[in-house]
């Protein structure tokens, strides 16, 4: 590490004096997150996982502070995040402190939703924070570990099963640029079900948030959890969120992951631990970027048991000076026999100056399985366009039809119909404000 | 019919069977790296003044540089100052007729069945055999010499072509590309030239055979070849090594350069010791290939066949500068007991309307580890660029890696790029088609791997491919997945 000069790090590797209070119940825990965050180090180019993202000259722009109060936040400053026509319990976050006065949560039997500060004594969060062990090696996630101040805790008792869907609504509000630490996680025991809708609100102006969020996600025998995933912010905000799903036998996890504008920057780390047989698991993924945005996507399927199927299906499109960034992998064990295993990434590139990484990995150490991937970058097929314009089709319109169809694969998969009007809309209303030059 | 088992354990069993050392008295430098032996070398040479610099440039890079931390095998701790960095047959005298030739050397490469003497030459082969980094002889000379054609030991081409070899040595891997590649460029012993001049088409495969012979000696070739306006050569190398406990480091360069219009076809049949079953021993393949297309409308294509090695780790790589150059990369790799293949290619689009094409066939069995790394650039430039990515894997036996790392990165919007991958193993069904229509067990495997590399070796020279489906049936002869 040299050349840092990014004050927080600074302070942290400094001892980062009273960052983390004596009386904490989970101090050893921080102390030792503390520990590994000094010794990844904060990633440069070099590292592997960051070489497309130069997350050490965004963290330089601004100096964040570590430590922000939140404003108080009024039930019609939230109004605008509630999606339109959806059913559904609401929980609203404030800088990751739950605000109930703002929620509307679900009084269902079997069902708890409380602050993670408040869940330190619950079995479940004894037997499963901080123990999902693909976030040992992520230094944003020892970070958030070590300094988070709340996030939600959620559990699913056995055969629980959510009547409507749940819609987190974070919002983030900073009267300075402030760097942010939401902690989440989410244990659905067995045979529980439930469908929760993440997205998220900026109401601050003149400050830049930057949001590290950890969540863990457990899914036991034969649960079953739907988790969407709205990311669209404003220009300010940069977010790092690193999901972390463990499946055990039967569970099934289907993550949606919806990237649109405007936030500068947006990674992903999401990860799935299949450990138990007879697993189901799909990643489907969308981006939209446009302007100056940075979307980077790293997913990682873990096939640690047998007879598991992983799905995997991300598209993106990328205009103005928009960059991408998808890097998959899939890692079959040598237990793993018959894995079905299959990932695709698709691009539209629309603009000169937008470009495109992506490192689709498939490390296979099992010989009875079905495993693939596959990668491709283009334009519109000039016949599909000509089809169009035959038909009395604008060009402009024609080229917006293009990317709705393209961006279909996913948005069809969407099983809310009211979430699934909400994005299209949405896809329909960022396409067509940006002029497409093919 | 044999059961898969005792299939699995004969082909974990099989002896190498070019694991034979010839007795001759080399000329060996004492091991160790130092300015002092990179001055022993080139004054052995003869070299001139330039070279040694460009030689002592490269010792430099290589003393800055770290070893590589990023590939997908534990890279084994390798004592550069262990090695002898120069070993060649004593020399005797200027030799001017294979008669001259040392007849054991001569039995080596008749064992190796390389057509090297004048009574093989029907065969169409020219050879230039590199044993132990001295080219021995080379065939067909005055024929190709008639046509303008060079083709000639790196050594000789030092000294009959310096300006050419100045002009081009180093332009596409430079001295301090990587740290295999410097210190090649610090200890290079010989190697081979090749020059194709203006429009013309080389009328015979030109080839080289490379083989270790001697202990402890890391073999360090240089291999240049020109192909100068609308000219066409296709070029083949062998390699083979004899067995031995240490693991001995091979670490050449190739560098390839087509100006407008040109093409070149560069094959490999790699079949260098892979150690034994327990992982002893074997050639650690660090090789650094890279052409460039230089010109309009230029063509280099790679072909490979890696079925030996303990280590094969190289990308050979085009870089498609012209307008409308092409790429191609056809690669099928095997590896089988402790063997590791890290291999794959690099595509850098610059020019306009530039093509690329990539299949990779990767095979493993038993405790063999197989990576594909690749990578596709398409920089802003590069208008309609083109690629197509191809990489499959068969694995045989449930103790075997097969593993997939392309990179792709694109800043073209009218470029088009496709990667697929995929990974499975032989079928049964396709096992028990063949079987009732009484093909044995052993056969239906061989079929189906060749089946499946067929589109690469299909890329060979006539005599290389039937060698080639030779050592793939031979090497995997039999397995049952």
């Amino acid at each position: 590490m040299t050349d840092i000069t990014i004050p927080f790090y600074q302070y942290i590797l400094e001892g980062g004096n009273g960052l983390t209070p004596k009386d904490d119940a989970l101090y050893s825990l921080r102390e030792d997150a503390l520990v590994r965050f000094r010794s990844l180090g904060l990633p440069d180019l070099k590292s592997e996982a960051w070489r497309n993202t130069n997350i050490q000259r965004i963290l330089k722009e601004q100096p964040f502070t570590l430590r922000q109060q939140a404003a108080p936040v009024s039930a019609a400053q939230v109004a605008p995040a509630f999606i339109q026509g959806l059913s559904c319990y609401k929980a609203v976050l404030v800088n990751g402190h739950l605000q109930p006065e703002l929620s509307q949560l679900p009084d269902v039997k079997g069902f708890t939703i409380t602050k993670l500060s408040e869940a330190s004594k619950n079995e479940a969060f004894k037997s499963h924070f901080d123990k999902h062990p693909h976030l040992a090696d992520q230094p944003f996630a020892a970070l958030n570990t070590a300094l988070f101040a709340d996030g939600l805790f959620i559990e699913l008792k056995a055969n629980t099963v959510l009547d409507k869907p749940l819609h987190i609504v974070h919002v983030y509000t900073v009267s300075q640029h402030a760097f942010l630490q939401p902690r989440h996680l989410w244990v659905a025991h067995t045979s529980a079900s439930a469908t929760i809708i993440e997205s998220a609100l900026g109401l601050h102006e003149n400050a830049v948030a930057f949001v590290n969020s950890v969540s863990e996600i457990f899914l036991e025998d034969n649960a079953e959890i739907w988790h969407y995933n709205l990311q669209d912010m404003s220009p300010d905000s940069r977010h790092i969120y690193q999901t972390a799903a463990s499946q055990q036998t039967y569970s099934r996890y289907h993550h949606y992951n919806f990237t649109l504008p405007h936030a500068t920057l947006v990674r992903n780390n999401l990860s799935v631990a299949l450990n138990g047989s007879y697993t189901e698991t799909d990643l489907h993924g969308l981006y939209l970027a446009t302007g100056n945005q940075h979307v980077d996507n790293h997913t990682f399927v873990d096939h640690l048991q047998p007879h598991c199927n992983s799905n995997e299906l991300y598209k993106g499109v990328l205009l103005d000076n928009a960059n991408g960034v998808f890097t998959g992998r899939i890692h079959v064990h040598q237990d793993a026999q018959k894995t079905n295993a299959f990932q695709q990434n698709n691009n539209l590139l629309l603009s000169e100056k937008a470009d495109i990484n992506s490192q689709p990995q498939l490390e296979i150490y099992a010989d009875d399985v079905k495993c693939s991937h596959g990668f491709t970058v283009g334009q519109f097929s000039e016949e599909s366009l000509f089809y169009l314009r035959a038909r009395g089709i604008g060009e402009e319109a024609a080229k917006t039809l293009l990317v709705n169809a393209f961006a279909f694969d996913i948005t069809d998969k969407v099983h809310i119909p009211a979430l699934q009007h909400h994005l299209t809309e949405q896809i329909r209303r960022y396409v067509s404000g940006v002029s497409i030059n093919n | 019919m044999r059961n898969s088992n005792e299939i699995i354990d004969d082909i974990a069993n099989k002896e190498y069977e070019f694991g034979f050392t010839t007795d001759i008295e080399m000329d060996i430098a004492p091991a160790g790296l130092n300015e002092d032996t990179i001055r022993f070398i080139s004054a052995k040479k003869e070299e001139p003044e330039w070279l040694l610099e460009w030689r002592l440039k490269g010792y430099q890079a290589f003393k800055k540089m770290q070893m590589p931390g990023w590939q997908h095998f534990k890279l084994p701790e390798i004592d550069f100052q262990g090695v002898s960095y120069y070993a060649a047959p004593k020399k005797k005298k200027q030799l001017s007729s294979l008669d001259e030739v040392d007849p054991e050397l001569l039995a080596t490469f008749e064992k190796l069945g390389i057509p090297l003497n004048e009574q093989k030459a029907l065969s169409g082969v020219a050879v230039d055999a590199v044993f132990d980094s001295v080219s021995v002889a080379t065939t067909f000379k005055e024929k190709l010499g008639e046509m303008g054609v060079i083709f000639c030991s790196f050594g000789e081409a030092v000294k009959h072509h310096p300006d050419l070899v100045k002009k081009y040595l180093g332009s596409v891997v430079p001295h301090s590309d990587n740290i295999f590649a410097a210190l090649n460029a610090a200890v290079f012993s010989d190697g081979s030239f090749v020059y194709i001049p203006k429009g013309v088409r080389c009328p015979m495969e030109l080839s080289t055979y490379f083989r270790i012979n001697a202990q402890n000696t890391g073999q360090f070739e240089r291999t240049l070849i020109i192909a100068d306006d609308e000219s066409y050569v296709s070029y083949l190398e062998g390699c083979t090594a004899p067995m031995r406990d240490e693991n001995q480091l091979h670490a050449a360069v190739v560098e390839l350069v087509a100006l407008d219009h040109a093409e070149i076809k560069y094959s490999t049949v790699q079949n260098w010791y892979p150690g034994d079953k327990e992982g002893k021993g074997g050639i650690y393949n660090f090789v650094t290939k890279r052409g460039i297309c230089k010109g309009k409308s230029s063509k280099i294509s790679w072909t490979q066949v890696e079925t030996g090695s303990s280590i094969t780790w190289k990308y050979p790589s085009v870089i498609l500068q012209g307008d409308d150059a092409q790429g191609e990369f056809y690669s099928v790799a095997v590896t089988r007991n402790r063997q590791i293949a890290d291999t794959g290619t690099k595509m850098h689009h610059i020019g306009r309307n530039t093509k690329s094409r990539i299949i990779s066939k990767g095979i493993s069995a038993g405790e063999g580890d197989n990576t594909y790394r690749g990578l596709v650039q398409v920089g802003p430039r590069a208008h309609n660029a083109r690629n197509f990515t191809q990489c499959d894997s068969l694995l045989i036996g449930n103790r075997c890696g097969a593993h997939t790392f392309p990179y792709i990165e694109s800043r073209n919007k009218s470029a088009t790029v496709e990667h697929e991958a995929t990974t499975s193993k032989i079928g049964e069904d396709q096992i028990f088609y063949l079987n009732q229509r009484g093909i044995d067990t052993e056969k239906a495997v061989a079929l189906i791997v060749n089946g499946y590399a067929k589109e690469v070796l299909n890329q060979l020279p006539m005599e290389f491919a039937v060698e080639a489906q030779k050592l793939l049936s031979i090497t995997l002869e039999g397995s049952v997945g």
